[in-house]
């Protein structure tokens, strides 16, 4: 009963409220057009996708839209406000934020489908923003101070991100602007609870409702990636739209089957009422009519079933607000053969190492293993055919890195850099300044098997002060960025989702993949050495400067006769008698009063007052019984 | 000579004092009537795990338990400023991830879903913890992670890690030493940061750090002499380590037993703890604090109750904030605002002329129950007994 008529006023709550839109719309200027436009807008949507090594991909996507904020003014109906609030302060065009923990695996879990190369991240903080119409001072501080607000918005420490140490402006090798990006990374930031905290207060129904109930911390959090992310994008035309991304690769208890219970040890019961719309997808790579009906069977009936037009996948679509608290949203996947699951992988695995030893120098190198089905694909044996890989590496500068010691090999080969590269761009690194920004396009031939590039560098000698606490533990630097421009991720779904996520899909994702984070040992100084140096110091210093100053200043004779004055003194009879007797002579009397006696009489005084007027009392009494 | 002196001039000197005590009393009194000192209107937490690495969990541990309480008896997370060196949470070593223990059973996960850490890793030092207690930052440092108090403010600071003879280490780097400690204390003081502070410290050698403290409204504990050590409570088999320290464990202890009105006092949190089951000495300094430890509610630092304070008559406070609010009234109604305003002014002032006789006469009661339930308790009494006795000794030698 008591939900039936909780669903009714929920139903008139929202039967209102679209009664109330037109009106409302019919007081703006131009008619059904701001209608659309002029309303703030949420939908929340999760995506499980079975991987091929029987994990599970949860990739939960939130959308929020607010009209350009002329007709609201500052207020949001179900916009965060600290966002918008964000974009106004610091002219925000475009940023991302993300917080990752564990590294997306390429090789198993797909590298060249949307959802991989839109959502996979490095490990760590990674944030980069794009602001408007600021000249580059401008840019500078708002970098600064942004970071700052984000870094008490999200309970982390980005506002490390601030120093110039730690961010660069890197101008077409991470995404093609025109100076007004910035970009930095912390590789060793860690992630957790509190982040996902105010993150999730960034929504309208909080984890009270909706998709949104299934985030319970410890499933997430001890899966084998997560990435939580923030992107947002503003213009004048179509206002602030924000992207809030969790995904997740959760390991099934269960071997051969998986529900949604099991994965989030929780089911979604009811969507959130703020929402306009609340999906929940499942994802199969591979054509529904081939072998993938074979490998894995799903328990519980879609909503729909629509195709990639390309024939790349299957999407199986569930209304939440079909379920209820007694009939609640839990998808089940069993396993038949998980192994057949195909999945794309990207055109070059990318990663990235140390060589060398020692404490003085080493060199970076990024290794390129094409994929063979890819390689198959596109070699046609002709001269002609190139690919193109852009690589995006930024490294502090604490690592040296000489830049004209880039050497590349294709094949095992030796190749001259002018053959390969097409496009460069190095800003150097300046000691404790700014870091060493590479940007280099380069260019193989499309046959090409494998490609190595490598770079020497030298390792700088921080300040005492610079060494983080636990400076045993070597320097992380962040990882670097590989993208492939010539290979476009997207899936075009048709039209009749009106899924926010699913329309993300249909961009250029150009396929890329982020490489290793590096580990580098510096030399460090032995901490306590400073101390035993200065206690040392100064013991020997202290000896030196008192038995000086005590040979140079001591005057042996003075003191002898100091010593005897004193020995005279110290019976001090005489200056005794003295004043004794200057005493006896001025004022006795008053001496007398002032010392002894003085306490005593006063006392006296007050005891016999005291004992007078009892007496009186007591005669008086006595006197006056007597008479009655 | 100086002694000798000193003591000549004893009985004039005695004189001149009870002349400046009975003027000294006179103006105690006089000020009475003018209005008290800021009242406590807020509540502030500074909670700070000071050690790295994995080893040191219980240190967070005992610090996200202080959390949890704090935020249990009423104190909001905008409120608290929680500095944590390390995440311990989701560390790859932690076998429960994004959870925290602080007992073996398991039982309660002090990590939650709600927390919110201000200051963590590598942000832990002691640049940061002395900027937020005097609150000199940077301009651009957001909200959230500044000590937004004021003179009305009682402030708990919990502060848990390895520490010394007057230090406590940051991180394994740096040091805060007992000195810096009262040197923020001292300028949270100017600048009329807190009213009242309590400084709690689990670390070996606690109570040194706060031995250079000099500002009043200041009452520390700490949960160990010094030259003693703190131990840690038990090791978690499963988590790998210990996972709380004695004093903690027995404070939490304490206030599992207390909801968000109990009215346990601070004194009978310090009586609590056992040296034996301690196996350090807890210490608590409270010379630089005015109240006595038995009238203060724990609850007044480690949660956030306002003490509310009852009025003659129910509307009085609404006409107060309806007389400042609508200063645009029109001329009709003005003369009543005259009269709310008087009020208002009688009770302000407690004067005992005008309209507000009513209001003086409780205020003076109130006053003269104060001052004896303040300071002449005993006194009274005895004089109480004293005369008792005399008029028995009266009445019976009346009566015979």
């Amino acid at each position: 009963m008591a939900s039936q008529m909780l669903l009714s006023l929920l139903v008139f709550y929202f039967y209102s409220f679209h009664l109330a839109r037109p009106i409302h719309c019919s007081l703006g200027s131009n008619g059904i057009d701001t209608a659309s436009v002029s309303k703030e807008e949420f939908s929340e949507e999760l995506l499980l996708k079975p991987l091929p090594d029987r994990k599970v991909l949860a990739h939960f996507h939130f959308t929020s839209t607010s009209p350009p904020s002329a007709s609201n003014g500052r207020h949001h109906h179900l916009f965060p406000k600290s966002i918008a609030q964000l974009v106004k302060k610091y002219k925000i065009k475009e940023l991302e934020l993300s917080f990752t923990q564990g590294r997306w695996n390429y090789d198993r879990w797909g590298a060249s489908d949307p959802l991989s190369t839109r959502n996979a991240k490095p490990p760590g903080v990674e944030l980069w923003a794009r602001f408007d119409v600021l000249t580059k001072e401008e840019i500078d501080t708002t970098w600064g101070n942004l970071t700052n607000s984000l870094s008490g918005l999200f309970c982390a420490s980005i506002n490390f991100l601030e120093s110039s140490t730690s961010h660069s402006t890197p101008l077409w090798g991470f995404l093609p602007n025109n100076g007004d990006l910035r970009y930095g990374a912390l590789p060793r930031e860690a992630v957790c609870t509190e982040n996902l905290t105010p993150w999730l207060k960034l929504l309208p129904c909080r984890d009270k409702a909706g998709i949104a109930t299934l985030l319970d911390r410890p499933s997430i959090y001890r899966g084998h990636y997560h990435s939580q992310r923030l992107k947002l994008r503003s213009d004048r035309l179509n206002g602030i739209v924000i992207e809030q991304t969790l995904s997740a690769v959760l390991q099934p208890s269960d071997r051969t089957s998986w529900s949604m219970y099991q994965l989030f040890k929780k089911i979604i019961t009811e969507k959130c009422a703020l929402a306009k719309s609340s999906r929940v997808f499942v994802e199969i790579e591979g054509n529904l009519g081939s072998k993938n009906e074979n490998i894995l069977e799903l328990v519980g009936e879609a909503d729909m079933v629509v195709n990639d037009q390309n024939g790349h996948s299957t999407i199986y679509q569930y209304n939440v607000e079909r379920y209820s608290e007694h009939e609640p949203l839990d998808i089940m996947v069993n396993w038949r053969d998980p192994l057949q699951l195909s999945f794309l992988q990207a055109p070059f695995h990318a990663s990235r190492f140390l060589m060398g030893s020692g404490n003085e120098r080493g060199s970076i190198a990024i290794s390129l293993q094409s994929a063979r089905n890819f390689t198959k694909g596109l070699y046609d044996g002709s001269n002609n055919c190139f690919t193109k890989v852009v690589v995006f590496q930024v490294v502090p500068w604490y690592v040296k890195v000489y830049y004209h010691t880039l050497r590349i090999y294709v094949d095992g080969e030796i190749r001259d850099t002018k053959d390969v590269v097409e496009k460069i761009n190095i800003t150097p690194s300046e000691d404790k300044v700014s870091p060493g920004t590479l940007e280099m396009m380069l260019r193989f031939p499309c046959g090409m098997i494998s490609a190595a590039l490598t770079l020497d560098f030298d390792k700088g000698f921080l300040h005492i002060d610079e060494y983080p606490p636990d400076a045993n533990q070597g320097f992380d630097i962040p990882s670097a960025l590989v993208s492939f421009p010539d290979f476009i991720s997207s899936r075009i779904y048709p039209d009749s989702i009106s899924s926010p996520l699913l329309h993300s899909y249909k961009g250029r994702n150009v396929v890329k993949s982020y490489t290793e984070v590096l580990l580098v040992p510096l030399t460090t100084p032995d901490f306590s050495m400073p101390y035993n140096v200065i206690t040392f110091t100064c013991t020997v210093l202290a000896l030196y400067f008192g038995s000086m100053i005590n040979v140079l200043r001591r005057r042996i004779s003075e003191e002898e006769r100091l010593a005897k004055s004193n020995d005279k003194r110290r019976p001090g009879f005489i200056p005794l008698l003295i004043s004794r007797i200057t005493n006896k002579i001025r004022g006795r009397k008053e001496d007398l009063a002032d010392q002894s006696q003085s306490s005593q009489p006063l006392l006296g005084h007050k005891v016999i007052f005291k004992v007078v007027l009892i007496a009186v009392v007591a005669t008086l009494w006595h006197y006056f019984l007597n008479t009655s | 000579m100086a002694t000798e002196k000193a003591r000549s001039s004893n009985p004039m000197g005695l004189q001149l004092r009870r002349f400046l005590l009975i003027l000294f009393s006179l103006f105690v009194v006089l000020p009475l009537s003018s209005p008290s000192p800021t009242m406590h209107n807020n509540n502030w937490a500074v909670l700070v795990c000071t050690s790295r690495f994995w080893f040191n969990y219980r240190h967070m541990a005992n610090t996200l338990s202080l959390y949890r309480t704090v935020k249990r008896l009423g104190i909001p997370d905008e409120r608290i400023i929680l500095m944590l060196a390390d995440d311990m949470a989701c560390n790859s070593r932690n076998n429960y991830p994004a959870q925290v223990f602080n007992n073996e059973n398991h039982q309660l996960n002090l990590y939650g879903d709600n927390v919110e850490v201000d200051y963590r890793g590598y942000e832990v030092t002691v640049e940061n913890f002395l900027r937020v207690l005097t609150g000199r930052h940077e301009a651009a440092v957001p909200r959230s992670k500044r000590l937004l108090s004021d003179e009305g403010s009682h402030i708990l600071l919990y502060m848990t890690g390895h520490g010394g003879n007057e230090f406590l280490k940051f991180q394994d780097t740096e040091e805060l030493q007992s000195h810096d400690l009262a040197d923020a204390v001292k300028q949270m003081k100017e600048k009329n940061r807190f009213k009242e502070l309590l400084i709690m410290v689990d670390t070996c050698q606690a109570a040194t750090l706060f031995s250079q403290l000099q500002s009043p409204g200041v009452v520390a504990i700490g949960s160990s002499m010094k030259g003693e050590n703190s131990y840690s409570h038990h090791l978690d088999p499963d988590v790998g380590v210990s996972v709380v320290d004695r004093f903690t464990f027995y404070t939490l202890a304490f206030f599992e037993r207390l909801d968000m009105y109990s009215n346990a006092s601070l004194n009978s949190l310090f009586t609590s703890y056992d040296p034996t089951l301690l196996m350090s000495t807890a210490y608590y300094r409270m010379d630089l604090y005015e109240r006595p430890l038995n009238t203060v509610p724990v609850t007044n630092f480690f949660g956030s109750v306002m003490k509310t304070i009852p009025t003659d008559s129910a509307y009085t406070g609404f006409s107060v904030a309806h007389a400042s609010e609508y200063t645009t009234l029109n001329a009709e109604s003005a003369p009543s605002r005259a009269v709310l305003e008087d009020q208002v002014d009688h009770i302000k002032t407690h004067s005992q002329s005008g309209k507000g006789l009513q209001h003086s006469l409780n205020e003076w009661l109130k006053l003269l129950e104060g001052k004896i339930g303040e300071k002449d308790n005993d006194k009274l009494v005895a004089y109480g007994l004293g005369s008792m006795v005399l008029f028995l000794a009266i009445s019976t030698w009346l009566s015979s």
